[in-house]
């Protein structure tokens, strides 16, 4: 243990603390702004620099280990000046013009900058705003960048190399045109990105959002020969009460679907229900594979982030992927086909929005191999933005619940919203098909939680059936690495995003593990509440088959719930 | 008073007959003793940081490890510097033995010469001359029948200033963006590809031949207690004779070193930059202290890394505060924000003065603010003294710039 005095507090912690972590544990928060816990130190910002005792400069307090004896000192009048000086500059570069920026800002609500500002006592800027005159890059279906808010802290570029394993963005240049930007500046759209979005929560600034869809829904919702209808995925019940202040964790099904009819919607179905359809058509899959000497391991294919990831990394593998649609795609075919016949309604008529926690689901909504299954696809944040725009008391909302027909759904369809659901509702129904019993404790903790690979082998009758989970794609990467080597399993779930989709790049901001862990209660708390555990028991898609597809695999599932992928390369 | 011409005694030799006399002779010595010899030296680095180049060793040859590796800092970037092109131009062998014997000592196989890629001649001085140690082999497997195996190669630099910093150096050698790393850790622990390295200027390497040649002592007899034997002068600016000139430390003042070796100033002196741009500037009535780092540092400057640069009377205080500016401007590595903004800043402030004719007390309240926060606050020597020489010129000449309006 090293002794050490902040501001005056002894105290001892372990060796190779921070400054700025030592600092925390004497209960005293350093403020900092290039600093992550869950990325490596950057030591940019300057923002964190502290005093310490027979130093000539000021440390940074993020990037320094503490020594026996150090005397450090967090707030002297050098310090606050530096701060607040460096502040100045840093904002005096951030676009911020005469075009009142901070009030058509992506981030006007929740921007570390103004969080910054008040922590730093900032209350003059002596210096004129530059204009950096940069073009913004809209070449995405996914993600706008706005370089000129950019600030380089680097956070999203190394959360896109350390978390994801892609590395999309890098800086350039040297003095006043050092930019963070993409490869050959070619624009995220036309680059590995897999659009998950990832790089939207390391960002501080407003310098990277979603691209917005939400004024194409209004024009919709507000055209009389339009009929709308809205689908809302498993991870944004458990989160969008958090971008009206709840603390992560509030299950907020009944309450959201109540806003959405608020707001216009002239149906709202539920994306679980196509989740447990989900398990149905891709159990069937993997029983096919498995007794038939199909491609193996199957991997999953929900997580749109992931599918791109593995087009452009490991093409070859390309045949491994389940055929099946995303839970998101498949509710859109069915909503234009099943719902459409059923009501008749011409389904040119009929406008489909998802809200999604994720903004690689735009990128899969544009798939031409799928295109007008889902017209639009938003955000839970654009979601959050619809909601405020029309100021619908949501907390206080009495709740309502998802329409007939596609709107039932199982609490194997829930979890699907975190890391390893996928495969426990696989596993509940998978093994009640082939051993006519339930899966024993139905409750499979194996792959739950946040460790980044987790393995699994489940007796099923005769089988021993070797599943993995991972998620983000560092971890994704390794996993596929490791059956590239030729380990072998029968069934891959991988997430492109840390912790599911509960931690996707379209969730409300801050997005990090600890709110992801408060989520994943949520999500495994709903499952629980639910009446049916098992995607096989949910009544509608029973119904569903009974009337409209036959079964599992079918023909008509074929046509309507599966697709195919692109190898694309490097 | 003449040179002491400790360096620089070799200078006129052909080096295509120098067979490495010193390093024959290293090689026969414990490595522990031909680091002794140095320390006894009292040889400090003379690429402007001042580092114990014995001490520096010494760790170095501790680290455990089996791979080490000794890099040779040729960057010479600094303006106003142009000693290390000198001594490639001229002795590159002895650089070479120098590079050499410190692998030696610290017991690194692998050596790299970093030289900045404006030196052309210098590049393919050098590279010539590892070409005809290679084939002379004195660089290879088992070098002049010892057990010890050294390879050395050059590496061009990209152009970037910051990389005469040695971390950012060592980055630009292994293909990355030539930025500082985080220390600690610092290079002899985790240094080039994660091994233990040392960087040395070109000088420092050449000086440590020199003293394993003519003995420790003799080296530490040279110059005052805490500045120990010669240091190449670069002399330029306004003065009648510039060039390249071996200094005793302690032997002569900064005006003597002007007037001797200069012949003079070739207007009115105004001000003396002793140790290149990022050091602060000495007025005449600073100038008759003794040239050691101590005495130097005592009026609040640096002898850095020998570049002593005259202004006379004449030229425009806001130009050369501007030109200085742009430089530090261009240079930042954009990583650090108070180097990337601040240098950005301070050149528009500059600028900005230059148009509206003149400061206003609140320009130079701003500019000193931020120099003050970049001294205290970058990530590297290169923003941490970047604003030395304006925030020395700005505050002997506060009354001057003010005027002016």
């Amino acid at each position: 243990m090293i002794n050490v005095t902040i501001d005056g507090q002894k105290l001892q912690v372990p060796e190779g603390t921070t400054i700025l972590n030592a600092a925390k544990m004497a209960h005293i928060k350093i403020p900092t702004l290039c600093y992550s816990e869950e990325l490596s130190i950057y030591g940019g910002c300057r923002i964190c620099v502290v005093e310490v005792e027979n130093e000539r400069l000021l440390q940074p307090s993020c990037a320094v280990a503490v020594k026996e004896g150090m005397v450090v000192k967090t707030h002297t009048p050098k310090v606050r000046e530096v701060r607040k000086t460096i502040f100045e500059l840093m904002i005096a570069s951030h676009d911020l013009g005469c075009k009142l920026n901070c009030l058509t800002c992506s981030r006007g609500d929740n921007c570390d900058l103004q969080r910054l500002a008040q922590e730093l006592g900032i209350r003059e800027i002596r210096l004129n705003a530059l204009d950096k005159n940069m073009s913004n890059d809209y070449s995405s279906y996914s993600i706008v960048r706005e370089p000129n808010k950019c600030i380089s802290c680097h956070r999203c570029v190394r959360r896109c190399e350390e978390i994801q394993g892609i590395g999309i963005f890098t800086k350039a240049n040297r003095g006043p045109a050092a930019v963070i930007t993409t490869f050959k500046n070619k624009g995220m759209g036309n680059l590995e990105c897999v659009n998950c979005g990832q790089c939207i929560h390391a960002c501080p600034t407003g310098a990277l959002h979603e691209v917005y869809h939400y004024e194409n829904v209004w024009d919709a919702l507000h055209d009389p020969t339009k009929h709308v209808v809205v689908q809302t995925a498993p991870a944004v019940r458990v989160a969008l009460a958090e971008a009206f202040g709840e603390k992560p964790g509030r299950i907020f099904t009944e309450q959201m679907v109540a806003a959405l009819k608020r707001l216009g919607f002239d149906k709202v179905f539920d994306t679980d229900f196509s989740a447990d359809l989900t398990i149905m058509e891709e159990g069937t899959e993997l029983l096919g594979r498995i007794q038939n000497g199909g491609t193996l391991p199957m991997l999953t294919s929900c997580s749109p982030g992931w599918i791109k990831f593995i087009e452009h990394f490991y093409p070859e593998f390309l045949d491994n992927i389940s055929s099946c649609k995303s839970p998101q795609q498949m509710l859109g075919a069915l909503v234009k086909s099943y719902y459409a016949e059923k009501n008749n309604i011409p389904k040119e008529d009929i406008v489909v929005v998802s809200i999604m926690p994720c903004t690689a689901k735009k990128y899969e909504a544009r798939r031409p191999e799928m295109t007008g299954d889902v017209d639009y696809a938003l955000t839970t944040r654009e979601l959050a933005m619809m909601i405020k725009e029309v100021g619908i008391d949501v907390l206080n909302l009495e709740g309502e619940d998802y329409d007939k027909l596609m709107g039932s759904s199982s609490g194997a369809a829930v979890i699907f919203g975190a890391t390893g659901g996928v495969m426990e509702a696989a596993l509940r129904t998978v093994y009640e098909i082939l051993t006519g019993e339930e899966l024993p404790g139905i409750d499979f903790t194996p792959v739950r939680g946040i460790e980044g690979i987790k393995e699994a082998e489940v007796k099923v009758g005769d089988l021993t059936l070797k599943a993995a989970v991972a998620h983000g794609l560092s971890n994704v990467r390794r996993l596929m690495n490791m059956i590239r080597d030729g380990k072998e399993y029968h069934f891959i779930e991988m997430m492109a995003c840390p912790g599911g989709c509960i931690g996707g790049g379209g969730q409300p901001i801050p997005t990090d593990m600890e709110v992801v862990k408060k989520r994943m209660e949520a999500i495994y708390e709903s499952d629980l509440a639910h009446g049916y555990r098992k995607s096989h028991e949910n009544p509608e898609v029973q119904q569903l088959y009974d009337e409209y597809l036959g079964k599992p695999g079918s023909h008509k599932a074929h046509k309507l719930l599966h697709t195919h992928y692109t190898p694309r390369g490097l | 008073m003449g040179e002491t011409l400790f360096l620089k005694r070799k200078v006129s030799e052909d080096y295509s007959h120098y067979d490495f006399p010193i390093l024959k002779k290293v090689i026969k010595m414990r490595r522990e003793d031909v680091i002794a010899e140095i320390k006894a030296s009292g040889l400090k680095g003379r690429g402007g940081a001042g580092f114990p180049t014995g001490l520096k060793w010494e760790l170095a040859l501790k680290e455990p490890g089996d791979e080490k590796y000794i890099i040779c800092n040729a960057d010479e970037g600094e303006p106003g510097t142009f000693k290390d092109r000198f001594l490639l131009e001229n002795t590159p062998l002895q650089v070479m033995e120098g590079i050499i014997i410190a692998g030696y000592a610290i017991g690194a196989n692998k050596g790299y010469i970093y030289i900045r890629g404006e030196y052309a001649k210098a590049i393919n001085i050098f590279q010539d001359a590892i070409n005809h140690a290679k084939e002379e082999k004195l660089i290879g497997d088992s070098i002049l029948d010892s057990d010890f195996s050294f390879d050395l190669q050059l590496v061009k630099g990209g152009g970037a200033y910051v990389c005469g910093d040695e971390t950012s150096l060592i980055n630009s050698i292994e293909g990355n963006r030539g930025i500082s790393r985080i220390t600690p850790p610092y290079p002899i622990q985790n240094g080039l590809y994660g091994k233990p390295s040392v960087v040395n200027n070109v000088e420092t390497l050449t000086a440590a031949a020199e003293i394993l040649a003519q003995g420790g002592k003799t080296y530490a007899n040279l110059g005052t207690d805490k500045s120990k034997g010669t240091k190449l002068v670069c002399l330029s600016g306004d003065v009648k004779e510039p060039g390249v000139y071996e200094v005793e430390f302690g032997a002569m003042t900064l005006r003597e070193i002007i007037d001797e070796f200069g012949k003079g100033t070739t207007g009115e002196l105004k001000f003396v930059i002793p140790g290149g741009v990022s050091t602060a500037i000495l007025t005449d009535d600073q100038l008759d202290i003794p040239y050691t780092y101590e005495d130097i540092a005592n009026v609040g400057s640096g002898l850095g890394s020998g570049a002593v640069v005259v202004v006379s009377e004449g030229h425009d205080l806001l130009e050369l505060l501007q030109n200085v500016s742009r430089f530090f401007m261009d240079e930042t590595c954009g990583t650090c924000f108070p180097c990337r903004e601040g240098n950005r800043r301070v050149y528009h402030l500059l600028k900005e003065a230059v148009n509206k004719g003149g400061f206003t007390s609140d320009d130079m309240k701003l500019i000193k603010d931020i120099g003050k926060t970049i001294y205290l606050a970058a990530r590297c020597g290169l923003g941490q003294t970047s604003m030395c020489f304006i925030g020395s010129v700005l505050e002997k000449y506060t009354d001057e710039l003010l005027a002016r309006r």
